[in-house]
């Protein structure tokens, strides 16, 4: 019977595991990073305490910053915060939400390899609108 | 003993291991220590957590197995139940939806199941559209009133239904669409990919069609992915199945692949505005990774007309909540009322039961 079965691409192959590995590591910061919040709240970007008051008043996103953190200190503040339980879970998010682009770069290079040019090219413009999403850059 | 060490079980057994001890441990924390003053009491906030984590796994198997992100049903349950910020839950909506996505990706690429080529091909022109939709949304919460998102919900609503009614009067051959004729360009695309389909005991050998209008019809939806945070399997699946004439079952888990990678785009305008949470959305992301694996697991053994039922099923709902919020946006309505909608929700699943029960003993 497995004799029967097509053998699947590697390009999609290797796209699959990378995606899935990344995101299971960033799911494991994200179910540790809360834990870590509430342990030592204080040591914190924003206090678990005022912060889920705070959404559950019906503040905005911006409010919510402005009245628990004091501001925004933008979207990759877990370089300066790693070890904090807010920074902590901001670098798994940010991981899994860029867990695409890094499999899209393998597969890029797969294809490259079997000289399958065009789906080198979508595969690493797809990776470039994520690293160009996260930079920040266009924002209105 | 031995399928134990064979992936996903490994991994899935590490993730729920630590998922215990964390909760113990906040269980715990909820317990022991005290709230600060003027802050939530413990117990809640670890119960929110706690809540947050269950529903989202039980919302992850439900859109793992309908081949939609779990954006859909997360998203309009949010917003009709809670008063949190709108623009936070369509935030973490995108993470519930793409993750749920992301997590499916690796079992349907080992399977076949899924198709790189049609989901990177497709995730281009996503791409660009999922960009804008959630620049747009950030625009028009600062700046626009609800007017204009009262009419593409409603527009949406309307082509939601007809794409449901299709659905259900469109018989088997939307299942495993025939394609006679391919056109140039998609024969140039070299899209075609022959899978092993454990349901039928053998492989299928699908052809493509209309790849530029399937391109299009992407962009469109990935605008409304990410303008308003709902994931978009629901339209991604027909659209491939429909326009691209995609098996519906492989167009299915090449919605999950494309959510994963085109919504990893959409969500960045709003993790760069601080519309994501960490600890908010966190849980949610732990359930849709959770959920997602064991139903990636399941869907793979279930046959593809259970997964229509239920597809139509939530088309359908979809396209109910749509339509009333569109109407009540433009204030023709009154805002409908929960029960209303609770009523609506059980009427359509009562059917979709009895479908898939139909079936059942048809094929028995």
């Amino acid at each position: 019977m497995n004799e029967d079965r097509p053998i699947m691409p590697k390009a999609q192959i290797y796209y699959g595991e990378c995606v899935y590995y990344l995101t299971i590591v960033a799911c494991l910061v994200c179910i540790v990073g809360p834990l870590i919040a509430m342990i030592d709240p204080e040591n914190n970007v924003m206090n678990p305490y005022f912060t889920f008051a705070a959404i559950f008043q019906g503040h905005s996103a911006d409010e919510v910053w402005t009245l628990v953190a004091g501001g925004f200190p933008g979207g990759h503040f877990w370089y300066g915060n790693f070890f904090t339980g807010d920074g902590f879970t901001q670098f798994g998010l940010a991981l899994g939400c860029s867990s695409a682009a890094y499999a899209l770069i393998v597969a890029a290079v797969v294809y490259a390899l079997e000289r399958i040019y065009l789906y080198t090219f979508f595969s690493l413009f797809v990776a470039a609108m994520i690293f160009f999403a996260a930079s920040g850059v266009v924002s209105f | 003993m031995r399928r134990m060490l064979k992936s996903p079980w490994p991994e899935a057994i590490i993730m729920i291991l630590v998922t215990l001890l964390t909760y113990v441990s906040l269980a715990t924390i909820g317990v022991v220590v005290k709230a600060p003053e003027g802050g939530m009491a413990t117990g809640t906030v670890v119960g929110w957590i706690f809540g947050f984590f269950l529903l989202s796994l039980i919302i992850a198997f439900l859109a793992v197995l309908g081949g939609i992100g779990g954006g859909v049903m997360f998203t309009p349950v949010m917003l009709a139940f809670t008063p949190v910020d709108s623009l936070i839950i369509r935030g973490t909506g995108l993470i519930v939806a793409m993750f749920s996505g992301l997590i499916s990706t690796g079992p349907f690429m080992r399977s076949g199941l899924s198709n790189l080529r049609v989901s990177v091909f497709l995730a281009c022109s996503f791409a660009i559209g999922a960009f804008t939709g959630a620049q747009g949304a950030i625009l028009v919460a600062g700046h626009m009133g609800d007017t204009g998102e009262g009419l593409v919900r409603l527009s949406l609503g309307i082509i939601l239904f007809c794409l449901a009614l299709y659905f259900i009067f469109g018989g088997k051959k939307i299942e495993w669409p025939q394609v006679q004729k391919s056109d140039k360009l998609t024969e140039l695309l070299q899209l075609r990919q022959p899978f092993y389909e454990p349901s039928l005991a053998r492989t299928v050998d699908y052809g493509l069609r209309r790849a530029a209008w399937g391109f299009l019809a992407i962009a469109g939806v990935g605008l409304l992915s990410g303008f308003f945070g709902l994931g978009a399997g629901w339209a991604i699946v027909p659209a491939q199945n429909l326009v691209m004439g995609i098996p519906l079952k492989v167009a299915a888990a090449n919605s999950g692949v494309l959510l994963g990678m085109g919504d990893c785009i959409a969500v960045w305008p709003y993790i760069m505005i601080g519309a994501i949470i960490p600890i908010f959305a966190a849980p949610w992301l732990v359930g849709q990774v959770i959920g997602g694996l064991l139903g990636a697991v399941l869907l793979i053994r279930v046959k593809a007309g259970f997964v229509r039922y239920l597809l139509i099923g939530f088309m359908l709902f979809s396209c109910w909540g749509l339509v009333t919020r569109g109407f009540s946006k433009l204030e023709l309505i009154q805002p409908v009322p929960h029960w209303l909608t609770g009523i609506v929700f059980l009427v359509i699943f009562t059917w979709v039961i009895h479908r898939v029960l139909k079936m059942v003993r048809e094929k028995e």
